[in-house]
Formats: C-alpha cells, structure tokens, sequence
C-alpha cells in the first residue's frame, strides 16, 4: 500500500469512527430537548394553537387541547415538588418542594391541567384570549382536594393581541403579574397562589393584525427567501465567472 | 511572550464564522429575517473570498454522497419518529424548509468544506474534526442555549466524520438539511 493510499484508509476509519459516535451521542443527548432540533439556528414556527373554542376560520383544522397529569408521593408528610404539562404542552405547572399541602393520611397527590369547556365570564373591557385552563389538585387515596402555596405556571396563547394573564379563584378574575416570554415567543408564565382556573386575556376591542403587521410578516419571510435567492445567484455568477477565468 | 503556532488560514476562518454567528446572535432582537439574513450573507462572503480549488482529493461519487447524506441525516432524526408528527402545515414548509436547506448547506461549504480541511492540514485530521464539530456547536449557542451544545457536537462529529471518509461535502449538506427538514414534521 502506498504512503498515501494509508493515509486515506487512516482518514476513512476516523471518519467512520466519528459518524458512528457522533449518530449514538446524538441519539442519546436527543432525549434531553423537548422536541426535535434544527441545526441551523433557525426557528421552527410553533405549531397550531388547539382551541376550545376554535375561530371560525380554525374550526374545520382544529384539534381540542389537551389534558395533563402527574402524580407526587408524599415523603414525610412533604409533597415532592416537579411539573405538570398537558399533552400539547400548551399549560404547564411547576410545584416546588412541600408546595402543595395534604392530610396526614394522604399518599400521593394528584395534579392536573384540564381545559374549561365553558369558562367565567371575563370582566369587563376584556376577553380571553385562547383557552383556560384548569389548575386542580387531589389528595390520593382519599380524593379530598389539596391546598396548594403557590406554583408558577406557563400558558401558551396564540396568534393576535394578548396582554397579560388572569387567573379565576372561583368568584372573581384577577390580572396577574406576568412575564412573556423573550424572541416573541408566544408563552406567558405567573404565579399562582391557589388552584383555579387562568388563561390569557387581551382589553377586549384591542387590535389583532393590521394590514401593516401582516404585510410586515410578509416581508420578514418572504424577504429573508428573497434575499437568499438573490444572493445565491450572485454566488453562482461568481463561481462560474471563477471557473471560465481559470479554464 | 506566547506565541501560537497556528498558520493563518485555519484560524482566520474559525475566527470569521464564529464572528459571523455572533453578529447572528446580536441581531437577534431585530427579529429573526434580519438576523438570518445577515448571517447568510456573511457565510456567503466567506464562500466568496475564501474560496481554493481543491486538490488532490477524490471524493465519493454523486449517488453515493447523497445516499449515505440521507441515510445519516434520518438516523439523526429517528430519535424523533417516536413523538408523532409535529402537525405543522405543509403549505408553509416550503419557504422555512428552503431557508434552512441555504443555510444548512452555507453551513456546511464553510465548517465542512473549508475549515475542517484547513485545519486538517494543518495541525491533523483530528484536530481538524474536532475543531469543526466544536465550532459547529458554538455558533448555534446563543440560539438553543448550553442543553444543546453537547448535541450539537454530537452531530458535528458524525457530520464531520462523514466529511473525513466520503471525501466530499455534499453528503454533509444532505445530511444537515435531512435533519432539519425533519423536525419541522416531527413533534
């Protein structure tokens, strides 16, 4: 064999090493990550928003959202804390350590998320703005409800004017403190104090998209492809400018 | 006085991707069309100035690139298949899955066509694998953050490695765009 034919076998079985750890470490490190990545710095547009009560223009496409649940033993008389999401990971639940409370004779406790099919009514100069969701918790074996602290919670909200969160103890809405998400996307957190129902409200009468919002929209995705279509053909040109230079 | 013995190129180029990436990351609060357009078009003036004919090298053929491209690109995928479909509308791949796949192969000219080789050459094929996956890693931090850059690696590596024995950069860029492309379907 040839110097450089050894070289060229060395290089091969680096690189088949390589793939070969590089597919099993990915495979492994993929669990981490909530959904598939992209390696390209690029983000993927969220998926559609499931509606309760969908627009009409949604109602032919739309999937009703689901439900989430999660069980927590009791150590000690202390509920271990940890999280609970829906199924479409459009509401999430954090608890922390001894957040929520039960009986001594409690076992485990129950944690849900549900949507509300039929909503309070919101206050006046408001309405909601995606779904609502209930906040619930049940004491196991006994089924008696249990008390919680407080529990930070994250709403996803769809397309259009949204404000801030709200939450519903049971007589009246109060706005909460929340906190949006950064690079627009669409997910507001808030802390509870108390299970209930929240959801994403907007003042009612506040501006969805406008004809400047959407044409900006426009130009930012059809902008950026136009841009690379221009720039790939001056990349071409160049190239075979290069290559009859050359020949 | 430390000196580093890095011959020009290698480093010149690590240096301008990963400046590109941070000008990408800096931009990123103007919105993503400016960031990414940005980014493009400092990967694409890279393509432009740093360009060499390449010598010597004898590479995998055409059928071969893209099927061991596409191969590699849905065992990177796979892991997914399991979640179900993501129910993102076809209609509006097109624009995101063109946009990636430029970018993806831009990527790709760059960190597996020009700067593994540079670095090959200069300081070994190791490093050379090494310092691509590492900087493929890197310039996608400030976008999925530290719980991706051991993945990252991962794919770089095995990218990389693909580079190393096809000879080519084609299965690279088929590779890349087959994994993006799939977790726009996959949830």
């Amino acid at each position: 064999m040839t110097r450089r034919g050894g070289r060229r076998t060395a290089r091969g079985a680096l690189g088949g090493l390589a793939v070969v750890a590089g597919l099993v470490l990915a495979a492994v490190l993929r669990a981490w990550l909530p959904s598939p990545p992209v390696y390209d710095g690029l983000v993927l547009p969220q998926q559609p928003y499931d509606y309760v009560s969908p627009p009409p223009n949604l109602s032919s496409s739309n999937v009703q959202p689901s439900s989430g649940e999660a069980t927590f033993p009791v150590q000690n008389g202390k509920v271990a804390g940890g999280g609970v999401e829906t199924d479409d990971r459009q509401a999430i639940a954090f608890f922390g350590l001894d957040a929520v409370h039960v009986s001594a004779s409690a076992v485990s406790v129950k944690l849900r998320i549900d949507p509300v099919t039929n909503p309070p009514p919101w206050p006046a100069g408001w309405q909601i703005h995606g779904n609502v969701y209930k906040f619930s918790g049940v004491e196991q074996p006994s089924g008696a409800p249990a008390a919680v602290t407080s529990f930070q919670i994250t709403l996803r909200y769809p397309p259009g004017p949204f404000q801030s969160l709200w939450f519903y103890d049971g007589t009246t809405w109060h706005e909460l403190s929340t906190k949006k998400a950064p690079n627009g996307d669409p997910f507001a957190g808030a802390t509870l104090t108390a299970f209930g129902e929240a959801g994403a409200g907007a003042p009612r009468g506040a501006q969805g998209d406008t004809i400047i919002t959407i044409l900006a929209r426009l130009a930012e995705t059809y902008g950026l492809l136009a841009f690379i279509i221009v720039f790939g053909v001056v990349a071409v040109v160049q190239e075979i400018r290069r290559r009859r230079k050359k020949a | 006085m430390i000196s580093v013995a890095v011959q020009p190129r290698a480093a010149r180029l690590t240096l301008l991707v990963l400046l590109t990436a941070a000008t990408r990351a800096a931009l990123v609060s103007l919105g993503e069309a400016l960031s990414t357009g940005v980014f493009v078009a400092c990967l694409g003036a890279i393509v432009l100035l740093e360009a060499r004919p390449a010598v010597g090298e004898k590479g995998w053929s055409m059928r071969w690139s893209l099927v061991a491209g596409g191969v590699v690109g849905a065992v990177l995928v796979a892991p997914s298949v399991g979640n179900g479909l993501s129910g993102r509308a076809l209609s509006d791949f097109w624009v995101w899955g063109s946009v990636a796949a430029v970018v993806a192969a831009l990527e790709e000219i760059v960190i597996r066509g020009w700067l593994q080789p540079s670095w090959s050459a200069e300081r070994g094929p190791v490093a050379g694998l090494m310092v691509a996956a590492a900087v493929f890693a890197v310039i996608h931090l400030p976008r999925y953050g530290i719980v991706a850059l051991p993945l990252d690696f991962g794919v770089g590596l095995a990218i990389g490695g693909l580079r190393l024995v096809s000879g080519r950069v084609l299965p690279c860029a088929v590779a890349h765009v087959v994994a993006d492309w799939g977790a726009w379907f996959l949830a």
